[in-house]
């Protein structure tokens, strides 16, 4: 009689010990994931940063900057130039400002993680003309 | 027979808090890793991101200078012509000799820059001498 009361007691404690067990593996479950989305965000973010880096050093040394976007695999959308990256995209934008002494060509490289924009990299170069006397 | 239970009591409720807080210390050093290598990657982000806008202020700088001295060229000739250089130059911007020098500042950074103009405006008529950044002063701001 004695030895099913302390059983009884035991397999109380052990319930109780269950379910105090599931509510903290829940914290600590997105305590993990939160960490793992964050580590998620800085490998993005440092990818995204050398790749933007690269491209945008090779843009302002190139002449002909379309034909290296074209090479790295980049698709035109509109205005712009896209490329998926695991993890994150990178999107370059052009603009120009001409004067009558030459013009003035930036490429926007701007990465982004899904819609959140992660870094942007002005690569400009000025092109001057020649200028008649 | 009788079967023995060698689970006393307490005992499981030991391991539970034992367990829970290995769990629980384990989350805590992995997110603040992560807060960290995110922290690194952030700051390190946003000095790149300035060393590129000051490349790009600085070339847009040139771009003004080159624009005053082919209009110096194309109204001036000879010594006139480094005189009306001198006299149209941007803001922030000294003429010495034919050595344009000016600083593109940004934050704690500050990018010298010197340009050599021709003497006469002929082609190149602006050419990158010097493109020298540094840093004003160190950043204490760091947060861990």
């Amino acid at each position: 009689m004695k030895e099913g009361g302390r059983a009884n007691a035991l397999l109380v404690e052990l319930l109780i010990v269950i379910f105090f067990f599931m509510i903290a593996a829940t914290t600590l479950v997105e305590l993990f994931a939160g960490a793992k989305l964050k580590s998620l965000e800085a490998k993005a973010l440092n990818n995204s940063m050398l790749e933007a880096q690269n491209l945008a050093d090779e843009l302002y040394g190139s002449d002909t900057p379309e034909a290296i976007l074209e090479g790295r695999g980049f698709r035109q959308d509109g205005e712009n130039w896209v490329m998926d990256y695991e993890g994150f995209t990178i999107k370059v934008a052009r603009r120009s400002e001409d004067s009558e002494a030459g013009s003035l060509i930036t490429y926007d490289v701007t990465s982004y993680q899904g819609e959140k924009q992660l870094l942007t990299l002005p690569a400009s170069r000025y092109v001057p003309k020649e200028v008649s006397p | 027979m009788k079967r023995k239970i060698a689970l006393g009591p307490g005992a499981a409720s030991l391991i539970l808090i034992v367990v829970a807080l290995s769990l629980a210390m384990m989350a805590m050093l992995t997110i603040i890793a992560a807060k960290n290598d995110y922290s690194l990657c952030s700051r390190s982000a946003s000095m790149i991101e300035q060393v590129y806008a000051l490349n790009a202020a600085s070339e847009k700088r040139l771009s003004e200078l080159d624009a005053v001295v082919a209009k110096a060229a194309k109204e001036q000739g000879g010594e006139a012509f480094l005189k009306e250089v001198e006299k149209n130059l941007p803001q922030g911007m000294s003429l010495e000799e034919n050595l344009v020098t000016w600083s593109e500042p940004l934050e704690n950074r500050t990018l010298n820059c010197a340009v050599q103009i021709s003497g006469d405006g002929s082609q190149p008529r602006v050419k990158w001498v010097s493109h020298k950044l540094t840093v004003n002063e160190p950043e204490e701001d760091w947060e861990w």
